[in-house]
Formats: C-alpha cells, structure tokens, sequence
C-alpha cells in the first residue's frame, strides 16, 4: 500500500458543476478500485491525498497529473504506508451554492474537515496539515485542530 | 458564296470591325463586337462624329488625321468608357485600335478600317500588377526601416550558410567597413572559446533544416567581447527545402552578467551553507521544506530525498514531534518566526539537543523560509550537570540550616539545665573571695548570651528555610520524583534501579521541606553506599502498620553495615559507618531529629555485604 500527496493548480476556475462533475467521476472509480483519500479545492488551489495499492495508484496518478483541468501538479509524497487512513474517498470545497452539496455523498465543507487521522505519522500528517493550510487558508483552520491531531 | 461566308465571320470575331467612309468618316460594316462596343445608335452612311460623344474626340481627331495622311496609326490599352447601364456604374474598357487607311480600286484613300481588341482585362491585370509593385516597395521600405532600427542585428544566411544580407547595426557593432568580407570576418569576430561550437551548432541546425538558438560573444567595435543571443527560423520555398534562415542578434551582455552574478551568488551561499556544521535548510512559503545542506546530510544520514518535505519531523525525539510539528503549522499559517528547544537523531541513533529556529523571508521572489538548527548539546549538558550541582549545594545547605537549627534546638535543653544549676549553686553556696562574685557574674553574662545567639541561631534558619511550615497532604510521589530528579546524576551514574510503590498509603500530611529533606538523605545514602559487586537496586515503600499508621521503607543491597548494640548510634552527629565515602556524617542525625521532632521515630535493619533497610514510623 502507498498514499500520495499532490498539489496543483487549477487551469480555471472550476465552477459548482465541475467540482460536482469530479466528484462523482472520482468517487465511483475510486469506490470501484479501493481508491481511499481526500481532495482539498478552492480559488484553483488543488491538493490531493489518494491511498491505495501501487499497481493501482502509480498509473491513476499519471493520469491526473495529465488531466488538462490543472496543471503545475508538484508531488509532495509518494511513499509505502502500513495502512490506509481514510476509510473513503471525499472532497471539501466551498460551492457557491451549498444548498443540495450537503446531501451529497463524499462531499465536504472545508471547516467541516477532521484533524489528520492519527493512523498517519507525525511528519504525514503535518503534511496534510500543510496542504490543506495552503488550499484554504488559515481561517479554516480551527485554532483546537492543529491541537487535536497529535493528541 | 465566298463573301457571304467572310462576312459572316467578320460578323462574329471577337474583335470589333468596321469601316468608315469617306472623308466624312460615315459607317460602312460594322460588326458585332463593334456594335456592343458603339452601342445600339450606329446606322449605315451615317458619320461617326454625328452623334456627338460616340467617340471621343482625341480617336475622332486621329482617325480623320490617318485618312488624311494615309498612314495607318495602332494606339494600345486604349480607353473608351462604356456608358453605365442598368443601373451598373459606368466601366473603363481598354481597347487596342488600329486604324488603317482604305484605298479602293488603288487610287486615294477613300475610308478607314478600324479594329478595336478588347484589353480590358490585361489591362486591369496590368494596373494591379502595377499597384502591387508600388505596395511591395513600400512594405520593403518599412521593413529596411525596421531592420536598421530595431536594436537587434538581423541577417539572413543561405542554404550554403554564407550571409545573404546583415542590417547595418552589424557593421555599427563590430566597426567593421561596409566593404568588409562578411563570411570571411564574421567567424573571426566570435569569441576563441565560442567559436567551434557556434560554427558546429550553426551547421547541425542548416543541415537538419531547422531553426537555432544559442548564444555566444562577440568582439564589438572596441574590442570588448559581448553576449549575444543569435535566434534564426530557416524559410521553405518548397516542403522540406529551406533556402534561407532569417535571424536576430540580441545583446543580452547584461542580463547575461546579473544572472551569472545571481548565480555565482547563489552558488557561493550554497557552498557557504554547505560549509556550515550547522543544519540549514529552505522551506517553501508552504512550509514544505526544499533545500537542506550538506551538513543535514551527514548529522543525520539521510538524503534529501529520504528526509522530504516534512520528513524532519521524524528526525525529533518521538515525544517532542507532535509539538513541533504543531508549532510549525501555527508558523506557515500566521508567519511569525519558529523556535524550538528539541533532541534530533544523529545518524548513530543519538539523540542531541538543537535549537531550530527558522524566519520568512518576503522579497521579489515570494515568502521562503530559512531555517537552522544549532547543536546545543554540549551546553544543554552542562547546564543540566550545573543543575545538579546547584541542587546539590542547595540541599546542602539546607542540610546545615536544618543542623543548625535542631542542634540549637537540642542545646536549648542542657543549657537550661545548666541555667538552673547554676543559679541553685548561688543560692545554696557562700563565696568569700570577691574574684568569686566577679566570675559569677562572667558565668552569668557567658550563659546568657550563649542562650541568646541560640535563639537567634534558630530564629534565622527557621525563618529562611520553612522548616517549621505547617503540615500539608503531600503526594509521596510527587514528592520522591522530584527529590529523585536532584539525584538522577548519581542514579545514573551507578546504573542503580528505583522502584517507587507509593499504593498503600499515596499522602501523608507533613512538613514539606522536612520529608523532602528525609527521602534526600535515604536516598542519597542508599546510592552511597551501593556495592559495586551487584545492580543496585533501591525500593521506597509506603505501608500502613497493623495499628493502622503510616510507615515508609527505604532498602537497599548495598554494602550494608554492623549495627552497634545502641542502634541509635548510627544516627549520632559525624558517625560515618564507611569512612572511606565523603559525606559530612550529619545526614541520619538530621533524619532522626526531624523524624522525632514531629513525632515519629527511626528503624534501621542492616546486614552487610546484603543491605540495609530503614524504617520511619512517621507517628508513633
Ligand atoms: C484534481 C483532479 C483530481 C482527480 N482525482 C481523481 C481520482 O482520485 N480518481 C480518479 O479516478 N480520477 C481522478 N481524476 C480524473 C482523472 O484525471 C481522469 O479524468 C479520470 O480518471 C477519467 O479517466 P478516463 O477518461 O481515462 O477514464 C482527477 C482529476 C482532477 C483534475
């Protein structure tokens, strides 16, 4: 088992029905091949953690570094695990109209995310710390999460 | 028959015919295309002038002056406008004419034969061939102008690879005479160093048929070699078959020498922070770090590569990460400096103390964060051996106090008694000698005072130390780490194991200072006096005794010692079992003292070469 952990940025903005359009594209694929994680969007900063096995997640990862929506993909991570940290695969971003995404399965918004499972190491976690940091800012970063990751 | 058929193909030639008669010029045969080109109002035998501007007047003038001096005339592109029709704007038709003088039956000219060829569309052909050569002029007048005033030099090479045309700047450049062999002093006019490989990479690109790029020195007009950047794109005539390659030469001398300053620069920072046995390190403005030196690599083994973006974190002794890492977070995320005091594995597996500090950088090229982490190990040890130096002077001197203050405390008693003595020896006894009465009152002034600096003994190191505070629960535990913390430099010195079972009785309500003092001194004796020939192994246990009071025990499997039949002995002021061991021998006086003084009495058990086990009955 390997995770990987990315960031990019987005060629547009993508709009409610883009993220919405990904979302599910993502989900039953990744349902479909044990593809667990999470991605982080907002204002075209993308960042995204996928775990899985390798012969599954190195090609998958070819294959979104060369999705023609983002560009500038810079892999941060790439590396053997011992297990997975996320029971499935979701992503939190803030749509302008949330009504409806609420309801919607393996979706998130972004101060509605969990500290870092404690499954991952310290330095894997500060990882996804940072990352998420970077996509949305430090105001959705509640000032008891960073406190609670490593409790 | 004959005829017919010759007028009937006069009649339908694509060129206009027709005769005019007579010095009046009147119409004879007139054929189609001349009827189109006249228009519907010609009869026979009527004068082409009669309808006035049939004809213009300069052809009418001409044609009347060839019947005159019977000499045929041929004008070329002829203009006759059409008259507009239907509406359609009126057109300017071209026409080559020829005019021939007739001579019936030999004699005089009797009329002319017109021919009229419609040019029209040549002509207009001309006319735009003509326009396009004016425009083309002027398009390569502004392209000259552009050439010789752009900065850059522009050129043009053939498929030979000699120079087809340089612009003027070139000549400006390199000083050289406008009559100068270019392709011959061209190559000379590179830089030694440059030359072979422009040269080579000039051919390779002509040969492969595509463009290059590449930049080389050049000598300018005062011998100074100068940076440029040579770019040329080849033209096709045909597919595949350039013929030229057009280019530019752009001076990039400067830009060229700030990137190599910046460079050098860069690389004389990084060889710095390479020299550096100090680990440094770069991180993104995300906080993803991105450069460590050379020093990181040796302190701790690994790689780039293997340490990663965030992989310092696991370099941390495993409690200080999370905290670490929490506090870096917090940094990234408000850009207020890192600093932080933690142990970072060596590549050995040891672990010394570092200060990392770290600070963002705002300049031109966006937040980087600079970081470093100094090894303060050294001075982190002997800070800590100079704590338990201080600990150790300051229970010393406690110690003292407390001697102090129960022997002034246990000289108190006697003095009284010898107080009372010797007042009753001056009540019952008679001195003559009046020396006597002299030293009865030196006796007495001698007592007094012995009894007041007692007091005050005991008033000051009472007040400075605490020692009567009052009794408050105190967690034994607690309170045995902490005395064990001034003690761990002995523990570890003798590899000694210590086992603290505080289960049975947790509190006790006493003295806080006081049973600090007494587990220090079990303690430090128990470590005292370990025997080399074993681990030594000291237990501290609370007990409750069957009438339900609170006991501790202290033992050991050290060097043990004889008991004399008085056990009390032991605990008598400068008794040192072990001469042989430092120590002031007041230790398990004080113990004593202190235990007795709040009610409560000492036990020791001993048997050599196995151990020795002290017992305090805090309350009897
Ligand atoms: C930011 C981003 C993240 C993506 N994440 C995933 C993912 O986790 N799983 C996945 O199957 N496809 C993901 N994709 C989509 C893939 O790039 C690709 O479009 C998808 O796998 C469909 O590929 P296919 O057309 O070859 O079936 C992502 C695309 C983008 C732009």
């Amino acid at each position: 088992m390997i995770h990987i952990v990315y960031m990019s940025r987005a060629v547009r903005p993508l709009s409610d029905e883009d993220l919405q359009a990904l979302l599910g594209q993502c989900r039953d694929d990744n349902a479909r091949r044990n593809v667990t994680g999470v991605l982080f969007y907002s204002h075209g900063h993308i960042a995204q953690l996928i775990e899985g096995e390798p012969e599954i997640l190195e090609p998958l990862f070819d294959k979104i570094s060369r999705d023609g929506r983002h560009s500038d993909v810079r892999k941060l991570v790439d590396k053997r695990i011992a297990t997975r940290s996320f029971s499935e695969w979701s992503m939190a971003f803030h749509p302008l109209e949330p009504t409806g995404f609420e309801a919607l399965e393996g979706f998130l918004l972004p101060h509605k995310l969990t500290a870092p499972p404690s499954t991952l190491t310290i330095a894997d976690a500060m990882l996804v710390d940072l990352v998420r940091l970077a996509v949305f800012g430090p105001e959705t970063m509640p000032a008891e999460h960073v406190e609670s990751v490593h409790a | 028959m004959r005829e017919e058929q010759l007028r009937d193909i006069l009649h339908h030639m694509p060129a206009g015919v027709v005769t005019l008669q007579g010095p009046e010029l009147r119409f004879g045969f007139v054929n189609e295309a001349m009827r189109a080109v006249l228009g519907d109002g010609v009869r026979e035998g009527q004068s082409i002038a009669e309808p006035a501007g049939l004809v213009p007047a300069d052809l009418l003038e001409v044609m009347q002056q060839v019947y005159q001096s019977d000499r045929p005339f041929v004008a070329k592109s002829y203009c006759i406008p059409q008259p507009a029709a239907d509406g359609q704007p009126p057109r300017l038709r071209y026409f080559d004419i020829a005019l021939e003088p007739v001579h019936e039956g030999g004699g005089p000219v009797s009329g002319l034969l017109l021919f009229a060829v419609d040019v029209t569309v040549q002509e207009e052909a001309r006319q735009r061939a003509h326009e396009l050569s004016i425009e083309t002029r002027r398009l390569d007048t502004r392209l000259r102008v552009l050439t010789e005033t752009v900065p850059q030099i522009t050129f043009t090479i053939n498929a030979e690879g000699k120079f087809e045309y340089v612009s003027p700047q070139w000549y400006y450049f390199t000083g050289q005479p406008p009559t100068t062999d270019l392709n011959a002093i061209w190559p000379l006019l590179i830089h030694p160093d440059d030359r072979l490989r422009v040269l080579y990479q000039a051919d390779t690109a002509r040969a492969s048929g595509i463009g290059w790029n590449f930049e080389y020195r050049l000598r300018r007009h005062d011998g100074q070699y100068r940076w440029l950047l040579s770019r040329a794109l080849p033209e096709f005539l045909a597919p595949d078959k350039p013929v030229f390659w057009h280019g530019a030469l752009t001076e990039i001398h400067d830009q060229r020498e700030l990137s190599e300053a910046l460079r050098q620069g860069e690389a004389e920072l990084r060889f710095l922070a390479d020299s550096i046995p100090e680990l440094i390190w770069t991180a993104t403005s995300d906080g993803f770090i991105d450069y460590y030196n050379q020093f990181t690599g040796e302190y701790t083994g690994l790689t780039q590569e293997e340490l990663g973006p965030t992989g310092w974190i696991n370099l941390l002794e495993p409690s200080e990460q999370a905290g670490a890492a929490r506090r870096w977070v917090q940094s990234i995320a408000t850009g207020e400096p890192y600093e932080s005091l933690c142990r970072m594995r060596r590549h050995d597996g040891h672990y010394r103390w570092h200060i990392i500090r770290a600070r963002q950088l705002t300049d031109t090229r966006g937040p980087r964060w600079f970081g470093a982490c100094t090894d303060v190990d050294d001075q982190h040890r002997l800070r800590e051996v100079l704590q338990t130096q201080y600990d150790e002077l300051a229970r010393t001197n406690r110690d003292l106090d407390t001697f102090v203050y129960t022997a002034s405390h246990d000289l108190k008693q006697p003095l009284l008694n010898l107080r009372g003595l010797f007042d009753e020896l001056r009540r019952t006894a008679t001195f003559h000698d009046p020396e006597d009465a002299k030293i009865q009152g030196m006796v007495d002034g001698a007592l007094t005072q012995l009894d007041a600096t007692l007091q005050e003994l005991a008033a000051t190191v009472q007040d400075q130390r605490g020692l009567t505070a009052p009794a408050e629960a105190l967690d034994l535990r607690s309170v045995a780490e902490e005395v064990l913390l001034g003690l761990r430099a002995q523990v570890q010195d003798i590899g000694a194991a210590v086992e603290l079972d505080f289960e049975a009785v947790p509190t006790l309500t006493y003295g806080r200072a006081n049973l600090r003092s007494i587990l220090h001194n079990l303690l430090s004796n128990a470590l005292k006096f370990a025997d080399a020939e074993r681990t030594p192994l000291v237990r501290v246990q609370s007990q409750l005794t069957e009438a339900g009071r609170p006991v501790l025990r202290v033992e050991d499997n050290g060097l043990g010692m004889v008991l004399p039949d008085n056990s009390t002995a032991v605990f008598q002021p400068f008794t040192r079992q072990h001469p042989h061991i430092a120590g002031a021998g007041v230790g398990m006086y004080l113990v004593q003292r202190i235990v007795t003084s709040r009610g409560g009495h000492l036990d020791v058990a001993s048997t050599v070469g196995e151990g020795t086990t002290f017992t305090i009955y805090w309350f009897d």
